[in-house]
């Protein structure tokens, strides 16, 4: 149960990912159109002259500014359509479509009820607001979320139903906005009514944060810190930064609802003289962590680490360094200490709380787009002006953070012998990756670089239990988040010798933390799932009985139609011609025989080989839905494997025509038993129908049983 | 849950042919069976798990049916291995 709240809890953080993404650019655009547009600033440089209003400079400032803005004013319907598309299972442009669909249908249903109980005026101040023209109830980012994971509910149980054949244009992907328009008609009539007391229980909340000062900011930074190893730290801070728990305020003479639109209405507003900590307390002391306090312990990890290891550890940690330092992406630095020491994470977290407590007590009020690195410091403290933002004093807090990291850090790994990067006895863990990472880096320099690719991608799915046991695959910033079927057979020391800073895994819902790159790597292993591959590293002992029963009990797909091609050339024949009492009674399931006239035999269909029998007479190929047996020779199980010889063992994965191995037709008949082969469908009770489609002699390969 | 060891005495193991019988055997029965052996556990019902044991003469499997007939299947399962296997 536990396991499986996690597992939705991180399909809903991964799906916030995408339209996150867009943020930055959003920022960028804005941050720099309403610098340079702002009279103030440029009378303060005295660039009124070249850039200021009616120049050209000015105007394309402008039109970046209003693009930028037009992205956080709208934020509710991305995240709608964002979360929708992270949530659908297949078909997700679709859901998308439904998402946005159903996102204007439950805010003009509430704007609606709005008009019937006496429009806007009848509503307590900050409760309506406009959106596309719309006059409803203001639910920030939270009302298109809950539109997206609604939409996405509604798309994946909907998206294959069959209707009455009169109806038939409207059934499968079609049905799915139609659907979501009732619902969601619905859903805001609901909404007027349940939003209202939880405007009122939110602004309480709000409240409740907001006057318990610079303590509740304590506890805001400490929480969302302690969050990312989870991965869940997005479902907490969004409510902060996007909704009335983040705080209200009037800006330009406008009712502005959560932190981070605080901020960015109070940047584009002109009569800003500084900014509002109200709002900037849930970011600025992210900047101190991000910028000097991480690399502050990335320093005293690489100091404490062993000699011969110095200059590795060193490329590990200044490149995370760096990243946390410029994109404020932290879970390179973050992830080399938390799993080996989980106790430098909780001071970690308690140290962060504080730098956001002690940002907020100095009136250090720095905003920012996606996360405390440099450049949105520079956009929104810098370039914004230290009167506005007291940004100079994070310069002073920053030195001190990077000492108190540094000489904490340091203290604790050699008090407690902590084992961060460079400190590890050689386990077998260590030595797995260095292995593996000689081995790819040898792959790189003397083949294409899609085969060192598609190398890293087969470990792993190794890793991950094979490609049976993937569910699904997604990323986030830093993350690759996989759900699988057993978590049981992951292997978390292969996945992490992949070059992983580090694995999460709870149940069947994994993460394996590997930076920004993550994206690239997703792709690649997207594209190597989507290629059919034998698997080598996969373990046959173990995986092919469970696989063997696993895939056909899971899978009955009783509405596929399975084509059977000759395994090998001859004449088909009847089961019942074969007259011994057992294949020819249909004991074993339906199929057909072949007389064979040669002994190549080949793959039937493309298969996975679940068992070759050690007399070799009996193999036994999955196709996902039918189970096929070639039984080569009647009674032939007395031979022992003479004259059989066989190419594939089980687990190998075949494409209709490899070669399975030959036999020596002779051998067989010298030894007193005929040659004869049934092939015979194992799962026959999966099926309705199961026909043969042509008689007399056929070649290798040409299609004989039709199974559906 | 009915429970039975046998040792199989069969010269060639579990193989194709005694195997189906006992599938079709396993699903004439309301109840769920399965075999276990070498520490794995497979459907009794289904050929290619039971196939896919490996199971030779000598080796010794466990039977466990579950179900409404339990009673009536583990016995005749038992009879159709003494006479098959």
């Amino acid at each position: 149960m536990k396991d499986k709240i996690f597992s939705v809890l991180q399909r809903v953080g991964r799906s916030f990912m995408l339209p996150i993404a867009v943020l930055p650019v959003a920022g960028l655009l804005l941050g720099l159109g309403s610098s340079f547009t702002n009279e103030t600033t440029l009378a303060t440089y005295h660039l009124l002259g070249i850039m200021g209003p009616g120049t050209f400079i000015f105007n394309i400032l402008t039109i970046m500014s209003q693009c930028g803005n037009v992205i956080f004013a709208n934020l509710p319907l991305i995240f709608a359509v964002g979360v929708a598309i992270g949530m659908a299972k297949k078909e997700k442009a679709v859901a998308a479509l439904a998402s946005m669909i159903a996102f204007f249908i439950m805010h003009s249903a509430i704007s609606g009820m709005i008009q019937i109980y006496g429009g806007a005026d009848a509503f307590m101040s900050g409760a309506t607001g406009s959106l596309m023209g719309m006059t409803t109830f203001q639910m920030g980012a939270f009302g298109g979320i809950i539109v997206g994971l609604g939409v996405a509910a509604l798309h994946n149980k909907f998206y294959k139903i069959e209707l009455p054949a009169a109806l038939a244009f409207f059934q499968g992907t079609r049905f799915v906005p139609i659907i979501s328009t009732v619902v969601f008609t619905f859903v805001g009539i609901l909404m007027f009514y349940v939003w209202q007391p939880v405007q009122g229980g939110i602004n309480a909340l709000g409240t409740l944060v907001q006057s318990s000062g610079v303590i509740g900011t304590f506890f805001y930074g400490m929480i969302k810190r302690l969050l990312i190893p989870f991965g869940l730290h997005h479902v907490f801070y969004l409510p902060f930064w996007q909704t009335a728990i983040g705080g209200t305020m009037q800006v330009a003479g406008q009712e502005i609802v959560g932190a981070q639109n605080i901020f960015f209405a109070q940047l584009a507003d002109p009569a800003t003289t500084h900014f509002s900590t109200l709002a900037t307390r849930f970011f600025t002391g992210e900047f101190i962590i991000y910028i000097f306090g991480l690399p502050g312990a990335a320093l005293a990890m690489h100091r404490c680490a062993r000699p011969e290891k110095k200059k590795e550890v060193y490329g590990l940690l200044f490149s995370a360094s760096l990243t946390s330092i410029m994109t404020g992406i932290t879970e390179p630095i973050e992830f080399s200490f938390l799993f080996v020491a989980p106790l430098l994470f909780a001071i970690n977290a308690v140290l962060a709380g504080l730098a956001y407590a002690v940002a907020q007590a100095l009136n250090i009020a720095v905003g920012l787009t996606f996360s405390g690195g440099f450049i949105d410091l520079f956009l929104f403290g810098i370039l914004q002006g230290n009167s506005k933002t007291s940004w100079l004093l994070i310069l002073p807090v920053g030195a001190v953070y990077f000492a108190v990291y540094y000489f904490i850090f340091s203290f604790l790994i050699k008090k407690l012998n902590l084992k961060t990067p460079g400190r590890e006895t050689d386990s077998e863990e260590t030595k797995l990756y260095t292995r593996a990472d000689y081995e790819k880096k040898k792959n790189t320099s003397s083949t294409e670089k899609s085969n060192a690719a598609d190398a890293l991608s087969a470990q792993i799915v190794a890793g991950l239990g094979g490609k049976d046991n993937i569910s699904d695959v997604d990323c986030c910033a830093t993350r690759l988040r996989i759900t699988v079927y057993n978590g049981d057979t992951v292997q978390d020391a292969v996945l992490k010798a992949t070059g992983a800073a580090g694995v999460v895994h709870k149940g069947t819902g994994i993460q394996i933390i590997y930076g920004p790159k993550v994206t690239v790597i997703k792709s690649n292993l997207e594209d190597y799932l989507a290629q059919s591959h034998p698997e080598p590293v996969q373990t046959s002992p173990a995986a092919a009985p469970t696989a063997g029963s696993g895939i056909s009990d899971s899978n009955p797909a009783a509405d596929q139609e399975t084509i059977v091609c000759a395994p090998l050339s001859g004449k088909i024949m009847k089961l019942s011609e074969i007259g011994d009492g057992v294949f020819s009674e249909g004991m074993l399931g339906k199929g057909f025989a072949i007389e064979p006239s040669e002994g190549k035999v080949v793959a039937p269909f493309d298969c996975k080989v679940e068992t070759v029998f050690d007399t070799k007479h009996a193999i036994n190929l999955s196709s996902g839905n039918v189970d096929l047996m070639i039984h080569i020779g009647i009674d032939t199980v007395r031979l022992n494997g003479k004259g059989y010889d066989i190419k594939v063992q089980a687990g190998d994965v075949l494409k209709k025509g490899d070669l399975i191995g030959s036999v020596d037709l002779k051998v067989i008949k010298d030894a007193g038993f005929r040659t004869i082969t049934p092939v015979i469908v194992a799962n026959t009770e999966d099926f309705q129908t199961i026909e043969i489609l042509k008689d007399g002699s056929a070649a290798m390969g040409e299609e004989i049983l039709k199974v559906k | 849950m009915k429970e039975f060891q046998y040792t199989i005495q069969d010269e060639s193991g579990v193989h194709a042919r005694p195997a189906g019988l006992m599938v079709r055997k396993a699903q004439s029965f309301q109840s769920d069976a399965s075999v276990s052996f070498n520490g794995k556990k497979a459907d009794m019902k289904r050929l290619f798990a039971i196939m896919g044991l490996n199971i030779k003469k000598g080796d010794q499997i466990s039977v466990q049916v579950t179900g409404a007939d339990e009673d009536a299947a583990a016995k005749e399962l038992e009879d159709f291995l003494k006479n098959n296997l």
